[in-house]
């Protein structure tokens, strides 16, 4: 049964074709043709036990913000213009900017084929790109990713620059490792005005990390939590997420954040994309659709989470995520009592900020201490009080998660909606899932099209 | 639960400048992203026009803004 119609592209020559959401029994497919190279279909979306409709989560109500001004212009069409440019349908939410592209664990699951030996970007380079993002999107979140960003020495000083810049977030995207196993590194981080970290933590045994990153690395990753909460950082842990490998692992991973202590402010699931450096077969990868990931929390979870309880993001397109905030009771979880703005991205802006906290908390202290009497009377008098007093921001956490498109599964309504892009080497802003999209032969649409680092003005 | 008209207008009487009639305290439901809020705010009880006053909108509503996007 036809549901809906969209753009793709083909997997192979990655030129732009027609695509069709189908439903085939439980289960809503996007297929497409390509006149050269054939037929290719990928699972979208699991109808059934629970789970949301695909039409009904896709017509959620959104709220469209285009681009201050767009910078490049339209010359072969979506997807081949970025950006962003004029047909862009949403803002930026988080810039990503990628510090390095050298890894200290070059995991067999990379998005960014990362671990090579590529120089680094000077602070220069980095310095113009944080002025290109905030010429473009003003103070959004911003995320140092890479590569592992931990690798570069001075680090604490692009932290302390992005700051100074004035991005309303700053974050870091890392495995931990450097977190975990230097003394006093976290507190570093820290000092120089790093928000919360987005840290890649996808299971609670030995034999998930194997898999996706190569090696044992859980105690590192522990030691990392720890080395955060004592340097006062917040926590987002990123899970990674592949059907047989570790989707048995939701709940239990649900459990050990919520273990963790609050500063552990939120879980993101990242189910698998065939990106850049990926282990299996395109056509063959162990995928699992955002509603499956649903019901796999909700029967995983001993009752604290249902599949109800998750909302579509109001930000970028539907089908890339879902969220739901909770309140924080001992180990367990009471609500929801939300949904987070742009659950994802890289999740970024769906899980929590300290400093961004710090303010919201000391604008409530002024309100309190130096507003009229009258209000300080009725402080608990009505609905937004009640909230504001029960969702202490250290009391909440935020479950999220966000659905990549690779060359199989891109659409490219989602892409036109996309709130999260990464900067280029050469002043673009980009999409992330089409900074990332590779063939089936790995040719990248975007990533190192880029290349000269020093043409950026 | 308490309801209680607690969100006056900031000074001042106001009238509905289309209905001409005095604003009164009604209860309305503020909606926001998949959560809803029963509030007594200044009304026009003809054509329904609410006010939200502006130490209101700057404040609570600002902060519940703040936390249910999570920024």
């Amino acid at each position: 049964m036809l549901l809906s119609q969209t753009q793709s592209l083909c997997p192979v020559c990655l030129r732009l074709v027609d695509a069709s959401y189908i439903k085939d029994g439980g289960m809503v497919y996007l297929r497409k043709q390509c006149p050269e190279h054939g037929d290719f279909q990928v699972p979208a979306w699991k109808e059934g036990e629970g789970a949301p409709e695909f039409l009904t989560w896709k017509n959620s109500p959104r709220i469209p913000a285009r681009p201050r001004e767009p910078a490049t212009p339209l010359k072969n069409g979506c997807p081949y213009d970025c950006g962003l440019c004029p047909e862009h349908a949403q803002h930026t939410c988080t810039g990503l900017i990628e510090v390095t592209m050298r890894c200290s664990l070059g995991c067999p699951v990379c998005y960014a084929r990362a671990g090579g030996r590529e120089d680094d970007p000077s602070p220069e380079h980095i310095r113009r790109q944080m002025d290109t993002l905030f010429r473009a999107s003003g103070p959004c979140n911003v995320q140092l990713s890479g590569g592992e960003p931990t690798e570069r020495d001075d680090l604490p000083d692009i932290i302390r620059m992005a700051r100074e810049k004035g991005f309303s977030l700053v974050q870091v995207n890392t495995n931990g490792l450097r977190l975990g196993t230097e003394p006093g590194y976290a507190a570093a981080l820290k000092a120089a005005g790093l928000d919360s970290v987005y840290l890649q933590f996808d299971g609670v045994d030995d034999t998930v990390f194997r898999t996706l990153r190569g090696r044992p690395c859980l105690w590192e990753k522990k030691a990392a939590l720890d080395a955060c909460r004592e340097a006062g950082l917040g926590v987002v842990l990123v899970c990674t997420l592949a059907r047989g490998v570790n989707d048995h692992e939701a709940g239990a991973l649900l459990r050990f954040a919520l273990s963790q202590g609050e500063h552990v402010r939120g879980l993101h699931f990242q189910p698998v994309s065939s990106f850049g450096r990926f282990p299996w077969d395109m056509q063959e990868a162990p995928r699992i659709t955002l509603p499956e990931l649903m019901c796999a929390l909700e029967a995983q979870s001993e009752g604290m989470v249902r599949a109800s309880h998750f909302h579509a993001p109001s930000c970028e397109h539907p089908l890339c995520s879902f969220s739901a905030v909770y309140a924080r009771k001992g180990g367990t979880l009471e609500g929801p009592v939300g949904a987070a703005c742009c659950s994802g991205g890289t999740g970024l802006a769906g899980n929590v900020l300290d400093n961004a906290e710090t303010s919201r908390v000391s604008r409530a202290f002024t309100a309190a201490h130096w507003s009229s009497p009258r209000a300080e009377n009725t402080a608990l008098n009505d609905d937004f009080s009640r909230f504001l007093a029960r969702s202490g921001a250290q009391m909440r956490f935020t479950l999220s998660a966000m659905a990549f498109q690779d060359a199989l599964s891109v659409d490219i309504e989602r892409v036109r909606g996309c709130c999260i892009h990464v900067v280029s080497h050469d002043g673009r802003l980009i999409p992330f899932c089409l900074h990332n999209l590779t063939s089936f032969d790995n040719i990248p649409l975007y990533r190192g099209t880029d290349q000269k680092k020093g043409n950026l003005s | 639960m308490s309801l209680e008209p607690n969100f006056t207008t900031d000074g001042g009487d106001w009238v509905c400048a289309r209905c001409n009639v005095p604003l009164e305290q009604i209860k309305v439901q503020a909606l926001y992203m998949h959560s809803a809020f029963d509030v007594f705010l200044p009304r026009c009880p003809s054509c329904g026009l609410t006010l939200i006053p502006r130490t209101l909108a700057e404040g609570k509503m600002a902060e519940v803004e703040a936390l249910l996007e999570d920024k």
